[in-house]
C-alpha cells in the first residue's frame, strides 16, 4: 500500500508519467489540452507533473536529464534521453487486455480472423501464450438488437417475464447492449410505458423492426453487479448455512456478514415469487429473519410445491386401488 | 521537502542508468538530499519507494553482495525487462484493441492500451461487465509461463499446473492438472483461500489442443459422480416453452395435450438439479427416478417442519 500524500497518490502519478514521457518524446510537441484529455489529467495536474519531470535525471550529466518544457499551451520534448520507451505491461494490464479482447471476440459481429485477432497474436509476444477463455455466447437475438441500438431503430418485441409468468408485446428503442454474469441485456426506451427499461435478451421471444427510427441517445451502463440495486425494492435478511454462501455470489446483496457457522445476507427482492424460489433452493437450513411478515414464506412455498407431489401420489394410490 | 514523485522518478533513472547494482547507502548518496536524514526515516522512505515501484510493475532486480559489502542488498533495473517491446501494431489492430478495451471497461486494460499507443475510445453500443479478482493477473502469468501454482481450497493445500482460465457466467475458473490428485481439476478463482505461491516457469507442458470448454461441462447439473444420471421432470404449460428453449427439443420426452411437457434433465449434481427445479416453483415436478423424487419431497418436508 502506498502512502497517500495528497489528492493523487504518488504511485498513480508515476505510473502515468512513465507512459506520458515516451509518448511525448515520440511526438516532440503536443498541445497541453490534448495531453490532458489523453491521460485524463486536469491542466494544473499535467503541468505540475511535467515541470517536476523536467527536474529529474542524474545531474550533473545533462544528457541524463529529462528535457521537457511547456510554452504557450504546448508541451515540447527536447532530445529524448531517459524514459524513451513505456514501461512494460504489468500483470494486471496484460490480464485485462487479454480478457477484454477475448470478450470482444464473442460480441456480435466479431471477426475471428480480423484485426483484433491479429492484435491478440502480437500481444502474445509480450504476454506469453494466450490461455484466457471467455464463454459468454450471445443469444440469437443479440446481433439484431445491437444493430437496432446503433441505428436507433424501433423494435416490436414479445417479452417473457418470469415474475408474472406472462408474455407481453412492447415497442422498444434499444440504446445499449451489455453482458453481465453470463446474461445479455438491452437497455431500451419502452415506448408504451414511456420509460427506460432493461430487458434480458434471451427472454425476447420474437422481434421485428417497426420501421421507425428514433434519435440516438446515450445511456449509462451500470457497473458490474450493481444494476439491480434499486432503492425502492424491499430488502430481506436471510441467515444461511455455510453452504448457502452462493446466494451472495450469485445475486447482488446489500450486505454479507459472517454469523457463527453461516452468513447473514441482506438481499434486494425483485419479486416475491423470486424470493419463494430462492427459499426453496436454500431449504430448511436457511432462515428468513426480516421483514417479520415474511417469516413463514419458505414453509408456505414448500407447502405449495409439496401439495402437487401429494396430489400426484393420491392419484397414483387411487389408480392402484381401482 | 521534495515531492516524493521527483525522488522516485530520479530513483528509476538512477537504477536504469547504473551498470553495477547499488546499495541503499549508495543510492541515498547519489540522490543527494532527497531522502530524509536519519537511519530509520531513510530506511522507511526507501522501503516505501521500492514497494511503490513493485506495485506499478517496475522490475526491480536485487542481489545480495559478497566480498567487502557481504550481506548488503544491491538494486538495479534491467532496461530490457523494463521497456515494453514494440508490438508494431497496425492502425486497424490498434483500433480493434481500442474497441475491445472500451467495451470491457477495465481500468487496467485502458492503461495498458495507453502504453501500446492506443487512445481512449468512445463508448460503444455493446459493452461487457467482466468480474475482476486480485489473483487473476498472477494466475494468468503462471499459466502462460507454465509455472506450477499453490493455494488453499476448501481448507486443504492444492498444487496445480494451470492450463487455462475460463470465464463462464459470472465466475472465473482455473483449470489444470492437480499434481497431488493426478487429474485435471477445475477451481473457482474467487474461492481460493490463500495467496498464490508461484513456482518456476517451464515446469510442465500443457497437453496439445487443450480446451477448457470440453473438460469442464457447461451444465453444473452434470458435475457429479454419475454424469449420466437423468431425471424426468414434468413442466407445466406456463414454463414449457422456456424450458424447451433452454434444454432443446431433444430433451422433451412427452408432450401432453394441455401443453405441459416431460423433459429429461441431468441430475448427477443434486444441488444444481434442485436449484434448477425450484427456479420453476410449483410449475415443475420430478417424476423419476424414485430416489430423486423422494429426495426432493424430503427437502420440502424439512422446510415445512422447520417452522
Amino acid at each position: 500500500m502506498s502512502v497517500r500524500r495528497g489528492p493523487r497518490p504518488t504511485g498513480d502519478r508515476l505510473r502515468r508519467l512513465l507512459v506520458m514521457l515516451p509518448w511525448l518524446m515520440e511526438r516532440g510537441e503536443v498541445p497541453v489540452a490534448e495531453m490532458c484529455d489523453r491521460f485524463e489529467l486536469t491542466e494544473p495536474e499535467l503541468v505540475k507533473d511535467l515541470e517536476l519531470a523536467a527536474m529529474c535525471g542524474l545531474p550533473p550529466f545533462v544528457d541524463e536529464m529529462v528535457d521537457v518544457f511547456i510554452d504557450e499551451g504546448v508541451v515540447f520534448a527536447g532530445v529524448p534521453r531517459l524514459f524513451t520507451r513505456p514501461l512494460r505491461l504489468t500483470a494486471p494490464e496484460g490480464f485485462a487486455l487479454l480478457a477484454a479482447s477475448r470478450v470482444a471476440m464473442q460480441l456480435p459481429g466479431a471477426d475471428p480472423d480480423g484485426a483484433l485477432a491479429r492484435a491478440l497474436h502480437k500481444l502474445a509476444v509480450v504476454l506469453g501464450d494466450d490461455s484466457v477463455v471467455v464463454e459468454t455466447p450471445p443469444p440469437p437475438m443479440t446481433e439484431l438488437v445491437a444493430a437496432a441500438a446503433t441505428e436507433g431503430a424501433r423494435l416490436r418485441i414479445t417479452y417473457w417475464s418470469p415474475a408474472g409468468d406472462h408474455r407481453s408485446e412492447r415497442d422498444i428503442t434499444p440504446r445499449r447492449v451489455f453482458v453481465d454474469g453470463g446474461y445479455w441485456y438491452v437497455i431500451a426506451d419502452d415506448l408504451l410505458r414511456n420509460d427506460e427499461r432493461t430487458f434480458r435478451i434471451d427472454r425476447i421471444e420474437a422481434c421485428e423492426r417497426t420501421g421507425d427510427i428514433d434519435a440516438l441517445r446515450d445511456v449509462e451502463v451500470p457497473a458490474i453487479d450493481s444494476w439491480f440495486a434499486d432503492d425502492e425494492l424491499p430488502v430481506a435478511r436471510l441467515r444461511v448455512p455455510t453452504s448457502g454462501r452462493w446466494v451472495a455470489e450469485r445475486y447482488p446483496t446489500r450486505s454479507v456478514e459472517p454469523d457463527g457457522d453461516g452468513w447473514l445476507i441482506e438481499i434486494t427482492v425483485a419479486s416475491e415469487r423470486w424470493l419463494d424460489d430462492l427459499l426453496l433452493r436454500l431449504g430448511s437450513e436457511a432462515e428468513l429473519q426480516h421483514p417479520p411478515e415474511w417469516a413463514g414464506k419458505g414453509a408456505a412455498a414448500a407447502h405449495a410445491v409439496l401439495a402437487r407431489y401429494r396430489a400426484a401420489e393420491l392419484d397414483q394410490a387411487g389408480s392402484d386401488g381401482s | 521537502m521534495a515531492d516524493a514523485l521527483e525522488r522516485i522518478t530520479n530513483l528509476v533513472a538512477l537504477l536504469m542508468a547504473t551498470r553495477q547494482p547499488l546499495t541503499q547507502e549508495q543510492i541515498v548518496n547519489e540522490l543527494q538530499g532527497q531522502y530524509p536524514a536519519g537511519e530509520a526515516a531513510q530506511r522507511g522512505a526507501f522501503e516505501r519507494d521500492k514497494a511503490l515501484l513493485r506495485e506499478i510493475g517496475v522490475p526491480l532486480d536485487s542481489e545480495v553482495l559478497a566480498g567487502g559489502d557481504a550481506g548488503r542488498t544491491a538494486y538495479r533495473i534491467n532496461r530490457g525487462r523494463y521497456e515494453l517491446t514494440d508490438l508494431q501494431l497496425t492502425a486497424d489492430e490498434r483500433a480493434a484493441l481500442q474497441l475491445a478495451v472500451a467495451a470491457a471497461r477495465l481500468a487496467d486494460a485502458q492503461f495498458g492500451l495507453l502504453k501500446l499507443g492506443g487512445d481512449r475510445g468512445s463508448s460503444p453500443v455493446v459493452v461487457a461487465n467482466i468480474p475482476e479478482l486480485p489473483a487473476l493477473p498472477a494466475l494468468r502469468e503462471a499459466t502462460a509461463a507454465h509455472a506450477e501454482v499453490g493455494f488453499q481450497y476448501h481448507g486443504s493445500p492444492r498444487r496445480l499446473q494451470p492450463y487455462a482460465l475460463l470465464l463462464r457466467e459470472r465466475f472465473w475458473y482455473v483449470i489444470g492438472h492437480d499434481v497431488d490428485r493426478g487429474e485435471v481439476r477445475t477451481y473457482r478463482v474467487d474461492r481460493l483461500e490463500s495467496e498464490l505461491v508461484i513456482g518456476a516457469p517451464g515446469a510442465f507442458e500443457r497437453p496439445a489442443g487443450f480446451d477448457p470448454r470440453t473438460t469442464f461441462p457447461t451444465d453444473p447439473k452434470l458435475l457429479g459422480d454419475e454424469p449420466t444420471a437423468r431425471a424426468q421432470v414434468l413442466v407445466d404449460t406456463a414454463r414449457a416453452d422456456a424450458v424447451e428453449r433452454e434444454l432443446g427439443a431433444s430433451a422433451v420426452l412427452e408432450r401432453r395435450p394441455n401443453g405441459a411437457v416431460v423433459v429429461e434433465v441431468p441430475c448427477a449434481n443434486l444441488d444444481a438439479f434442485r436449484s434448477w427445479l425450484f427456479g420453476m416453483g410449483e410449475h415443475a415436478e420430478v417424476l423419476a427416478p424414485a430416489d430423486v423424487r423422494r429426495a426432493v419431497v424430503e427437502w420440502l418436508q424439512a422446510m415445512v417442519v422447520a417452522r
